[in-house]
This record gives C-alpha cells, structure tokens and sequence, in this order.
C-alpha cells in the first residue's frame, strides 16, 4: 500500500498532493468564510494572489541568491525545472502580497486568518502526504513494529505522524462552532501545530542539531509556542 | 477558563515541551551520513560499471572529488535536453574536481543508441552502461532523469529528480558539492 503510494506519487508528482490539499482547503475555509466577516471573493482573490506571489517569489528568491550563477546563464531564470526555488523566500512574498491585498481591501487581519485557518490544516495534511510520498522529513531509525522501511531502513513514519496529527488538528478547528473573538480559531490551530511539531520531531532522523543535540526545529516550534500564548491574551484581552 | 488558570496551563505546556526537547535531545546523530541511501545526507550507493569501450568506474573510487550521477536513458526527451549543460558544466568544472558519471538505463535502452547519441552530443565524460537493473534499484530509481549531487566525502548533498535541469541549476548545485 506504502509502496503503491509512493510510486504513484514519487517526485516531481508529489508536488499534486499539495495542490490538491491546496483546493480542499480552499473549498472547506470558503463555507466558513462568511461566518469570519470576509467574504468568499476575497478570499478566493487572496488566496489566488498569495499563490502567484509564492510561486514566483520562490523562484526569484532562489535566483537572487544565486545570482553569479544565472548571470552567467539568465535563461535558468524560465527553466521549468521546481528545484529552482527557495521556499522560504516563497512564503515571504505570499505574505507579504497577503497583506497588501488586506490594507488595499480593508480585511481584518484576524478574522482573515480564521477564515484562512481550514485552509491552513488541509494543507499540512497535504504535507505531510507529499513529505511521504517523495521520502523526505523522514524519521530515525526504529525496530517498533509500526516502523516503514525507508532509505534502508526500518524508521519511525514521521511522515503518517506529521499527517495524522495535521487530521487531528483540522478536525478539532473544524469542530470550533463558534468563534468567540476574532483570532482564537487560528491561533488554536498555530498552538496545536506548533506542539505536534514539538512532540513529531523528536522522532525526525533529518534534524538539524544545535547546542548538544537539542534539535533546532523543536527549539523554534517552542518559541512560537510561547509567542502564541502571549497572543492569546491580548485577543482575549480585547472584548468581542 | 480564568486568566490565572490560563497561565498555569501555558507554564506547564511550554515547561512540559521544554522537557520534551531536552529528553529527546541527539546526542548520537547516527542517522544518516554513514548509512548508504539514495537520498540528500546518506552516504552515496556504491556502484562498478563499464564504458562501451569496457572501460571501468567505481564510484566509492572518485572519494575526494565531487561527483554528480545522473540517471538517463536515451529514449527520454529531459534526458536529451539536459545533456549538453551537463557537457558544459563538465567542461567548465572538471578541472577543480569535479566528475559526471551519467549511467544509460541500458536494461530499458536500446544499446546500439547510446554510442550515436555519445558522439552525437560531444559527450566527453563517462557514460556507464547499466544493463542488469542493479544501479536503477540501488538508487531506487522511479522518474527519469534522475540526479544525485555527490560531495568529496562521498555524502549526497542534493537529488534532482526529473528534468532538464538548467546550466544555472547544475552551476548552484556543483558549487556546493566542490566546496
């Protein structure tokens, strides 16, 4: 079944899961949209300018920082190829054109993000689907019986962890009826998501060590931990 | 829930968490590196193939120099574009250590191609011929072409799957391998 799966989704082709955990996740935070104050065009537009923006800021990002390299070559600036691209970089310039598109809009920046918040879950169960398919956030080495084998050898499914965390996670926003103040809904998720994240990369076999081998991922979903909890407050402070 | 219990509860979540990252600390680190696999960090499948002319490469020989392995079959469109920037690269690169060892999927080739579409290409690194399906396994090969970036210590430092790859994508990845 694992095999099966990863063949039919072996890289590039991976990259369709993201896509289509992009569109159900759209199509899931559209029925709730409303419900957040924001309407479904514009966050259909958002989304959709937050997406070009992503695709074309990974790559430019990408390319200025490897800038001797395509000045030498400038048409690997329009190769087809998806390695040209630093994700980071992406991220950066979807937010940025998000919050734009908001000032220009006059979109609440929390009720935003709550009408955001199902996209958001989907899309991290598509990761954690694509990270399966193509091998990668791969977990150490284990002899658990629930271990897959994977780069010769038995190691835990960080993968089917991170995904069934993320099912879990939407499930439980999903599940949020009312919003009680603007923000609480995505924050929740961000909390939620930065302790499984906590807890999952302990069992990463991928991890980048700092200290004495205290794993950096782990250290920086702590500290959005303890941010979200500060955030947490000033919304409640604030009155519905 | 009141403010105060609220506070307890994100002290005792974050202290919790903290202990978490401490307990489950690596201290060994021994997951990749020394393993071989094909996949970024993992030491680099070891393989023996010939030339047409029967000249013999092994790979665990070119330790030391940066190694890139691509993965290409002569019937497959990617593999025939990219080609002639590996070519360059090769050209341009070679002299600071730096080796292509393009293995054919001879076993899902035809054979009598890959001479003609050396000569026709300029090709003037090594092209392996890979005729029992072993290597394709080794490396647990699924798309064509396929690239593996190999660092002097013999380390996977970056895959490419599938292609062309452009003379600025092999330029960035060869500039790390070489370092």
């Amino acid at each position: 079944m694992l095999t099966l799966f990863r063949n039919l989704f072996s890289p590039p082709r991976h990259m369709i899961l993201l896509f289509i955990a992009a569109w159900i996740g759209l199509t899931f935070a559209e029925k709730r949209t409303e419900r957040c104050g924001v309407s479904k065009d514009d966050l259909n537009n958002l989304t959709f300018y937050s997406l070009i923006a992503f695709v074309i800021g990974g790559r430019l990002s990408f390319v200025f920082q490897n800038m001797p390299a395509f000045t030498k070559s400038p048409f690997g600036i329009i190769s087809i190829n998806p390695d040209i691209f630093d994700p980071l970089g992406a991220l950066a310039a979807a937010i940025l054109v998000a919050f734009i598109y908001g000032q220009r809009r006059g979109l609440l920046l929390w009720n935003t993000l709550d009408a955001l918040t199902p996209f958001f879950a989907i899309l991290g169960i598509g990761i954690g689907l694509s990270h399966l398919a193509a091998g990668t956030a791969f977990g150490k080495e284990t002899d658990l019986v629930w271990g897959i084998d994977l780069w010769n050898s038995t190691r835990h499914p960080t993968q089917i962890y991170e995904t069934l965390a993320s099912l879990l996670i939407f499930g439980l926003v999903w599940s949020q009826k009312q919003n009680q103040r603007p923000g609480i809904l995505f924050l929740t998720y961000a909390a939620l998501t930065a302790a499984s994240q906590i807890f999952i990369q302990a069992f990463r076999g991928d991890s980048t060590l700092i200290f004495n081998g205290l794993r950096q991922e782990q250290v920086i979903a702590w500290i959005a931990l303890a941010i979200i909890f500060i955030l947490f407050e000033t919304r409640l402070k604030e009155k519905p | 829930m009141q403010k105060n219990q609220r506070i307890i509860l994100y002290i005792f979540i974050l202290i919790a968490g903290a202990s978490w990252i401490v307990l489950s600390a690596n201290t060994t680190n021994a997951a990749t590196g020394k393993i071989s696999a094909p996949q970024a960090g993992f030491a680099a499948p070891d393989f023996t193939l010939k030339t047409p002319d029967g000249e013999e490469f092994t790979l665990s020989e070119l330790k030391g120099n940066a190694v890139l392995v691509n993965l290409w079959a002569t019937w497959c469109p990617p593999c025939r574009a990219e080609m002639p920037a590996i070519e360059k690269m090769y050209q341009e690169y070679k002299d600071q250590g730096f080796v292509v060892l393009a293995v054919d999927m001879t076993y899902q080739d035809d054979p009598a191609n890959v001479v003609p579409f050396i000569q026709k290409y300029g090709l003037t690194f090594p092209v392996l011929l890979e005729e029992t399906g072993d290597v394709a396994a080794l490396y647990q090969l699924r798309s064509l072409p396929s690239s593996f970036f190999i660092n002097r210590a013999g380390v996977i430092q970056e895959v490419v799957i599938g292609g062309p790859m452009s003379e600025a994508l092999l330029r960035t990845r060869i500039e790390e391998i070489l370092k």
